[in-house]
């Protein structure tokens, strides 16, 4: 059993780490904050290292950094500032590209986005759909009209929905389909297509660096070309992608628990109250010793997830199974933690602090890229399906 | 006779403080083990220029070479090593500065010489010498002796030994004929280049906010320049802030920078290491705002304030307007 | 332009809590990070932007035990070609004088037109390695650089006076030049870096390899014994103002109006 991470792993943990520590401040991501702006500065900065689309092919500019390596990344970046780490968020679903879209269709997008030139978004979840959009059926719908599809429908909460230079939109294309998810077509839409729109939404709890928006498609034509991948098989596409982008989204989550505990951590030594450093009370060491615990325990389990990903690559049902359990688990020790950290600050945390930017930028974990719910109900799902157990 | 050697360092016709303070601490030490105190002057027409050294030694030893008129390591060691192994020095001082960095370590290599340097102290156990230097940044003090020898070579950290007042030793000027056969054949001395001089002269100033590290970075210079308008002062830095560019280089404070003395030194951000340290330490009034309650700044300051910079100075920003708009 | 550059895997203590070790004679280590000394860091990226401009090798060598392969790595990430490490029990307590004989060692029999070094390391602050080497390899050096200008067979340098004065050099190649923080802006590590570096050479060298003996290296073979650590003891300790924001700023004022600088 081999508990270090190797060479080049630990070498990439560092570059991250120093990177965010120089370029990431409190005062912009404050900035970021407050303006819901998409940190373009630091995207193009990171990209320059190769930290953008770090896990796409090499013969597009890319890194093909594996999951762990990936994981590292969002870990280091969001450790330094939740914020400033959202430029992470214009690409996490650039991957979908190389792995389901045309040689033309890799060669117009992937070298532009690992040179830090544009981001982009995937959408799925639309007003009346989320976590249920494959047992539904969606409302966008898309149908073909000569050699054009024809886009109608909205979709919301989708991350970068207004910075993106196009988006892989997730459509019905066959509403007979039973269950109605074997109907779903992922087409890709570029900024500026006539009846394409975006309203960005406001006001947002917190990871604001992240912008979201509203969509709307008002007969969006564009080419049968811009199909991504299979027709009908999108859900499938991006059913089988989650696995593994969840588990960088956990890395993350890991990231802003372990900022905010070393900011509580230094802070308890500072503060006084009755003559002494509120870390010499029992309590404050109890909650110390709590978020320490919980946050490695997440950071194993994602560990663990990324691993079997990397090693261990045709268990898909073991991979399922741990990646949910990473992402429902780290996004609640983000939650949990932020939290005690803030309440270790008390007032200070509680206005204009760092803290409070974690702990708002904590909770989006628990709902992007399926819900907490939803992770419990596919973990649920394996263990009962494996004693031969529908639910 | 045992003899202490000290080094004297001039530039452009004038005795840098080293010298002094180096000739301060080698009566000290001459004193105490019974030796000859000797200063050691190279250039080129500086026989008026000795007899400001007779006053402090006891003997000057002067070697008048147009080689010699600007530093220059090369021909400097040149001079030095042939001096040191006619004469044995129990122990040669040099200063710890631009100067000493590049010419101590390669006179005592060749000469085989043990070497000290940026040493706080100096002291002598048995004839031995025995130093006290900091590292880690200042944090932590070394002791160290230095191995058995017949000569040995100390650099001193400048403005460390303060100079003292006293009897003039009324020293005698030795002129040495200067041992340099031939060229300098490694290298030049070309020019001095002194920066453009900016707007703002900060040894000139009353007031002076100075900026370090702590601000991060440089779209958050304005909190600071807003700052000194308000106390109607002028703007000062460290050294990372010259390094990264944000500020022009006539505005870092220091022992590569200047030395100020204002009425009121506000240190913003700054640690505090020596080099920056022995460039303000004699103002009158220092106030100094670092979020590490361990930063040596508060060593040197009157007042500090341990904050994160950017809650507080916007707010004394505040203040002070506030303040002079009531009382005009 | 081939370049040897010196540079050293330092616990970085700026920030830190520093504490003397149960020998008296070091400082506890355990919890701080080590990285590539300050003023390396400007000397491997001058090193770089030669050897962009005007082609040749730049091979990177320290000396310490294996964790200082990380600043190794770190130095063939940002682009140097080559890494030497000089390790040994016997090199444990060198000094200056001796660490420089340790490198000369190495270097002697390498081809070179300049040896770049930090002017001084953040934990010893010596500054000597780099003089004492260049003296031992008979070539001339410069200390203190802020700007290198390369000709072709000499550079001119500028070295830092005091008061923002500087010095203009011209110094012959061979030679060893010891850079001042700020002379560049050193560059970060890139993804793109650290996959090549894994290709490169990063080899290791001892004493028997190095032909040096026992006594000419370690404490035997120093300038100077260290005989003890101690935290400095405290002169002068600033009046802390407390408080919040508003508070401290108004004692300040206060502190200000009572000497009438505002």
């Amino acid at each position: 059993m081999e508990f270090e991470l190797t060479e080049e792993q630990m070498d990439i943990k560092n570059a991250a780490r120093e990177f965010a520590e120089k370029e990431f401040t409190s005062e912009l991501g404050r900035k970021y904050d407050e303006n819901y702006e998409f940190p373009w500065e630091l995207y193009r900065k990171a990209a320059k290292l190769g930290f953008i689309g770090g896990d796409l092919p090499e013969e597009y500019g890319g890194q093909r950094l594996g999951c762990i390596e990936s994981c590292l990344v969002n870990e280091e970046f969001n450790r330094v500032d939740s914020t400033c780490a959202s430029l992470l968020s214009g690409v996490g679903f650039a991957a979908l590209i190389p792995k389901f879209g045309t040689e033309e269709q890799k060669k117009k997008y992937i070298p532009r986005i690992c040179k830090g030139e544009i981001v982009c978004g995937m959408a799925l979840t639309e007003p009346n759909h989320g976590s249920d959009a494959g047992m539904v059926g969606l409302d966008t719908t898309a149908v073909k009209d000569g050699d054009e599809w024809v886009i109608n429908g909205a979709k919301t909460f989708i991350t970068c929905g207004a910075e993106a230079e196009f988006i892989m939109v997730c459509c019905q294309t066959d509403p007979k389909a039973q269950p109605p998810y074997r109907g779903v077509t992922m087409i890709i839409v570029e900024k500026g297509t006539p009846g394409f729109d975006t309203n960005s939404l406001k006001p947002k709890m917190g990871w604001r660096g992240a912008p979201q928006a509203e969509l709307s498609f008002d007969n969006v034509r564009v080419p049968l070309s811009n199909l991504l991948g299979q027709e009908n098989r999108g859900f499938h596409q991006i059913m089988s992608y989650f696995d593994f982008s969840r588990i960088p989204i956990a890395a993350g989550a890991v990231g802003i628990a372990q900022g905010a505990f070393e900011r509580a951590l230094k802070y308890s030594t500072q503060r006084e109250q009755f003559f002494q450093p509120i870390a010499n009370f029992q309590i404050t060491q109890w909650k110390i010793a709590e978020m320490a615990t919980k946050t490695e325990t997440a950071r194993l389990l994602v560990h663990k997830a990324a691993w079997l990903i990397e090693n261990k690559p045709d268990k898909l049902r073991l991979i399922t199974r741990h990646a949910a359990m990473a992402k429902a688990y780290a996004a609640r020790v983000a939650k949990e933690v932020t939290d005690e950290a803030l309440q270790i600050h008390s007032g200070v945390g509680y206005v204009d602090s760092d803290i409070e930017r974690f702990y708002r930028d904590a909770r989006i974990n628990d709902i992007i890229e399926g819900t907490g719910e939803i992770q419990r109900y596919i973990v649920a799902r394996e263990f009962y399906r494996e004693i031969g157990f529908s639910i | 006779m045992t003899e202490i050697l000290v080094l004297a360092e001039h530039r452009r016709g004038e005795f840098r403080d080293v010298t002094f303070e180096m000739l301060t601490k080698g009566r000290e030490l001459s004193q105490k083990i019974d030796a000859d105190l000797t200063a050691v002057l190279l250039g080129h027409n500086v026989k008026e220029f000795a007899k400001k050294l007779a006053d402090h030694a006891k003997k000057v030893l002067t070697v008048d070479d147009a080689r010699l008129e600007d530093f220059n390591a090369e021909a400097y060691q040149k001079v030095l090593s042939h001096l040191i192994s006619e004469r044995k020095p129990l122990l040669t001082l040099i200063g710890h500065t631009s100067f000493g960095v590049d010419l101590a370590p390669s006179l005592a290599t060749e000469l085989n010489v043990p070497l000290a340097t940026d040493c706080i102290n100096v002291d002598f156990e048995e004839k031995k010498p025995i130093v006290v230097r900091q590292v880690y940044g200042g944090k932590v003090n070394v002791k160290a002796s230095l191995h058995t020898s017949e000569s040995y070579i100390v650099t001193l950290r400048p403005a460390t030994f303060e100079v003292q007042e006293v009897e003039p030793l009324g020293g005698e000027i030795i002129e040495i004929p200067s041992p340099l056969k031939e060229d300098i054949p490694y290298k030049k001395f070309v020019e001095y280049y002194e920066p453009p001089a900016g707007e703002v002269d900060i040894t000139a100033a009353n007031i002076l906010v100075s900026v370090g590290r702590g601000i991060k970075d440089t779209e958050n210079m304005p909190i600071v320049e807003k700052l000194a308008g308000a106390l109607g002062g002028a703007l000062a830095c460290s050294r990372p802030i010259v390094d990264k560019g944000w500020l022009p280089s006539d505005r870092q404070v220091g022992t590569s920078g200047k030395t100020v003395k204002p009425k009121l030194y506000l240190a913003v951000g700054i640690s505090g290491a020596f080099q920056h340290v022995s460039g303000m330490k004699n103002s009158d009034l220092i106030i100094a705002i670092n979020k590490d309650s361990k930063a040596p700044i508060f060593r040197a300051a009157d007042y500090g304030v341990v904050e994160d910079l950017f809650k507080v100075v916007p707010t004394l920003t505040n203040k002070i307007l506030e303040e002079k708009k009531s009382s005009s | 332009m081939d370049t040897i550059v010196c540079v050293k895997h330092v616990p970085e203590t700026a920030e830190a809590e520093i504490a003397v070790d149960s020998s008296g004679k070091g400082i506890k280590t355990e919890d701080l990070v080590f990285d590539i000394n300050e003023w390396d860091d400007y000397a491997i990226e001058e090193a770089v932007l030669m050897k962009e401009k005007l082609g040749g090798s730049v091979t990177v060598i320290t000396m310490g035990p294996e964790d200082a392969d990380k600043t190794l790595r770190k130095c063939l990430a940002k682009g140097a070609d080559k890494a030497i490490r000089l390790t040994d029990k016997a090199f444990e307590r060198s000094d200056a004088y001796a660490t420089a004989k340790i490198l000369h060692k190495a270097i002697k029999d390498l081809p070179f037109n300049l040896i770049l070094t930090g002017t001084q390391a953040s934990d010893d602050g010596y500054a000597q390695v780099g003089v004492i080497l260049a003296e031992l390899l008979g070539i001339p050096h410069a200390t203190m650089v802020k700007k290198i200008e390369s000709k072709e067979e000499f550079v001119r340098v500028n070295r830092e006076l005091e008061g923002g004065l500087e010095q203009v050099m011209e110094v012959k190649l061979p030679a060893m030049l010891a850079v001042q923080t700020g002379i560049n802006e050193p560059r970060y590590v890139s993804i793109m870096g650290i996959r090549k570096a894994r290709e490169k050479e990063l080899k290791v060298l001892g004493l028997g390899d190095l032909g040096l003996k026992e006594e000419e290296v370690g404490e035997s073979g120093s300038w100077i014994t260290m005989e003890e650590m101690f935290i400095p003891p405290v002169e002068k300790e600033a009046e802390i103002l407390t408080g919040g924001p508003d508070e401290i700023a108004a004692k300040i004022v206060e502190t200000l109006k009572a000497r009438g600088l505002v």
